[in-house]
Order: C-alpha cells, then structure tokens, then sequence
C-alpha cells in the first residue's frame, strides 16, 4: 500500500490537552478542527455538526488544543480581526465546539 | 451546512465508512452489503494500520466501522487502538453478538469509541425474522452491557415496512436502556436490493415517519432522512449528499467509493494497494463527478434547499440514473399518495 504524501496533519487530537490553573477556553473532548481553503473546520462528533470559520490562516487548526484566555489570540493580529474573533469565539461557544475551562 | 464551503473541496472527508471485513455471523435481510464469507484479499493488519496512519495525515476527524460485522476479524481492537493513539474518533456499527463483558471492558476505558448495536424492531419476532433467530436477545444484552459504561451507544434501527409502526416502542426501549435511538434509512443495495420490495416502507409510512422524527429532536438519523426531514430539524444535520465531498467509503479490499450505498465497479474510485487515500480523493474522477453532481430535475422543487436533490445512491438503484432525483424524498412521497388516491377515486 502506498503511504499518504501530506506530511504534517493539522487535525487536533483531545490526548494532548493540558489543562492549566488558569480559567479559560477549549476544544471541547469530542470535537475536532482543522484547516481548510477557507479557514478552519470544525467537527462535533456528538452530532455529529459541522462548523465552517472562515478565519483564513489567522488561527493555528490546534490553537485551542490548549486553555486561551478568552481574548487571547496569536501574535500579529490586528485590533480589527481580534473584535471579528472574538465574535466567532462566541459563537463556537454557543455551540458547543469550545468550552470553559 | 455550507455548501458554499463544501463546494469549495474539502482537503479529506471529514468522516468515513470503513467496512472492516464482509464476513459475518448473521444474514439480514436488508444486508446492504450481502455480508457472509469473508471477502478474499481483505486488507491485512499492516494494511490496515497503514491506512489509519494515512488517515491520520489526511486529518480524517472520524472512522465509522461496519462491515459484516467487525468484531470478527481478529486484529480489530488493533486497528481501533491505531486510529485512537492518533486521536481519530471512532463509531462502530456491530450486531451485537459478539459483544462480550471482556470486550465492554477493554472498550470502556476509551473516550473516542461510540457503538451502534443493531436491532430491527421493539419485538422480538419483528427484529428476528429480518437479522435471524436469537438475535434481538443477544443485542438487548449487548445494549445493556454498554449502557453500563460511558461508552455512548446507540440502538441502530434500519426503518422498514414491518417496523414502521414500532418505532415510538424503539424510542422508548432505548430510553429505558438508557441509551439513544438512531434510525437509519432502507437503502436497495446489497440484499436489500434482493428484498427490496418486501421491505421497503410504504409512502404514508415514510410520512408518518417524518412527522414523527419532527417531534423526535433526540433520535438521530445520520444523513440518512435529509430528504424526509421538515423545518424543525433542519439544522440538526445535513441537508445534502456528503458523498465524495465529506464523507467516502472504503471496502473491506481496500477499494474507495463515494459512499457505502455505491460499492460497485461502476462507482469504484481507487484502490488502496496502488495509490495513497490522499491521491484518490484528490483526483479520482468519479469522485470529483460526485462533487460536481446536481439534481437538475430537482431545481424547480420547494424543497430543493431543504434536500439538493436527496440520495443519489437510492436514485441510482431505483432509477439507474445517479441525477434522477431520490424516489422516495417527502416530495415524491406525497405526490404518490395524492396520484393513488386519485386513481382509486377514478
Ligand atoms: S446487516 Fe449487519 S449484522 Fe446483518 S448480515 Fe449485514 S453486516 Fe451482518
Ligand atoms: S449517496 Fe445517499 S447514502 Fe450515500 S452519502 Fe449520499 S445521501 Fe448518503
């Protein structure tokens, strides 16, 4: 059989996760995302649902593999992307997709 | 469901059908895959591995297992232990009788596996004369089993003629083992093609269905009734095909099609053993026919939005024309009604 050629997968796994004293936000254990042509794809197997972000490359597929501070975002993005978001946050908080930690 | 996005390409399937192995112990009679003897040439363990660490790469969120039934092949805790170390999640779909308090145990300590245990009817005699004689027993057992742990199980219900009307008991039989009902649609591939007629469920059944399913939010149904599905679910699922778009299947030979319902050579995308899942989902022609597939008969109807067009693979084995339409959406199904009724009154 012949081996895949991608070499680097950019779907988050939950085994990773590490769990920080601080209070924050998180992919919640049964979902997953990952980066599409649009932005980042995210999948509920509870649902199972789908959730399409079209946040580009502004957000790493992993980046809430680990606890971020509600307003946290990664370097580089600029005030008005940071307030889109924070909207798009609120939204895969509603439903479902991160959680409170 | 943004078909704008789904439109776009997605770089892998969200999610798959991996039928594990044709053999089973049961013969149903809605068996979409004529499942029995094993199939020769079945991917060996290492195949199999190697398949799971090129899902991985592909970023395939979730591997739906079948089969014939997949507890019988000896390597499959493997293969499901594979697909987990890399986070992969994982739904099996099983008969149930094989299920055992030593497997339940080895499965239970896993946060990524759900199961979905067969059983075609809330009695005994409905469910054993379609999977076989012992056989709502041996699942209710099963059910209850995995109802014991916090592996999320589902009862697995394929909707036919002579369950229509036990559905609301299936409902409740799941509830009291505390577990959840998913209804899945009768498809005519397989033996259920050989049984087709005698098990597929009538128009006023399909309605009835519906409506109930409209007052059901907690029954799951898969993708399966997008094309029966009424304004107060829409949005608990899709609302068009997912096959070659979000979702492919691979057979228990390592051959990928669209989806599990269009295993034939016709719709055959690739084979495993000569090319990786990654190059036959990106450039197989049928599937990119799949992603450019629209049901222009469809177009003028109400409901377009609502179905695209319904199943093609139901299309396909009723009409032999994969743009025909599905034969049996909520739109056909009145209609039909309506020109029987006209006729009897004619
Ligand atoms: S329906 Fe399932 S249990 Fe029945 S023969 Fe087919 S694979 Fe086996
Ligand atoms: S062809 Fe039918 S069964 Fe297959 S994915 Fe499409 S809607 Fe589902």
């Amino acid at each position: 059989m012949r081996k895949s050629r991608l070499k680097n997968s950019q779907s988050t796994a939950s085994a990773g996760f590490t769990k920080m004293a601080a209070a924050g936000i998180q992919l919640h254990p049964s979902c997953r995302a990952r980066q599409e042509g649009f932005g980042l794809l995210f999948y509920d197997c509870r649902g199972p649902r789908l959730l399409f972000a079209a946040t580009g490359t502004l957000l790493p597929a992993d980046y809430y593999g680990t606890v971020r501070a509600r307003d946290e975002f990664p370097a580089g993005v600029s005030d008005s992307q940071k307030q889109a978001l924070q909207k798009f946050v609120t939204q895969l908080l509603e439903k479902g997709f991160l959680r409170e930690q | 469901m943004s078909n704008k996005y789904v439109e776009m390409g997605m770089r892998s399937p969200v999610n798959l059908t991996w039928e594990v192995t044709l053999a089973c112990n049961l013969r149903c009679s809605h068996c979409l895959s004529s499942s029995g003897e094993k199939a020769c040439n079945e991917l060996s363990t290492a195949e199999a591995l190697d398949l799971v660490e090129q899902l991985h790469t592909a970023g395939v969120f979730q591997v739906n297992f079948g089969g014939g039934e997949p507890f019988i092949r000896p390597d499959f805790e493997e293969i499901l232990a594979a697909c987990h170390s890399h986070g992969i999640m994982t739904c099996i779909s099983t008969n149930g009788t094989l299920i055992t308090p030593e497997l339940v145990a080895r499965l239970g300590s896993n946060r990524l596996v759900a199961i979905q245990v067969s059983l075609d009817g809330a009695k005994r005699e409905t469910c054993d004369a379609v999977r076989g004689d012992g056989v709502f027993d041996a699942a209710i057992q099963a059910v209850k089993l995995l109802a014991a742990t916090r592996i999320p199980t589902s009862i697995n219900t394929v909707l036919t003629t002579q369950n229509a009307d036990e559905i609301p008991a299936m409902h409740d039989l799941a509830k009291s083992l505390g577990v959840s009902l998913r209804v899945s649609r009768f498809r005519p591939s397989g033996r259920g093609a050989d049984n087709w007629e005698s098990l597929r469920p009538s128009p006023s059944q399909l309605i009835a269905f519906s409506d109930w399913l409209a007052a059901s939010g907690d029954v799951r149904t898969g993708d399966s009734f997008f094309s029966l599905t009424t304004q107060e679910r829409q949005g608990l699922g899709l609302n068009l095909c997912g096959a070659a778009k979000l979702t492919c299947c691979v057979s228990p030979t390592g051959h990928m099609y669209p989806c599990a319902f269009l295993q034939s050579d016709r719709f055959e995308a690739g084979d495993l053993r000569t090319s990786s899942f990654q190059e036959i989902w990106d450039t197989s022609e049928i599937y990119a026919s799949f992603r450019s597939l629209r049901i222009h008969s469809c177009e003028e109807c109400t409901r377009f939005d609502q179905c695209h067009g319904g199943c093609p693979a139901v299309a396909w084995h009723l009409k032999n024309d994969i743009n025909g339409g599905d034969p049996e959406c909520l739109e056909r199904c009145v209609t039909s009604i309506a020109d029987n009724q006209l006729k009897e009154a004619a």
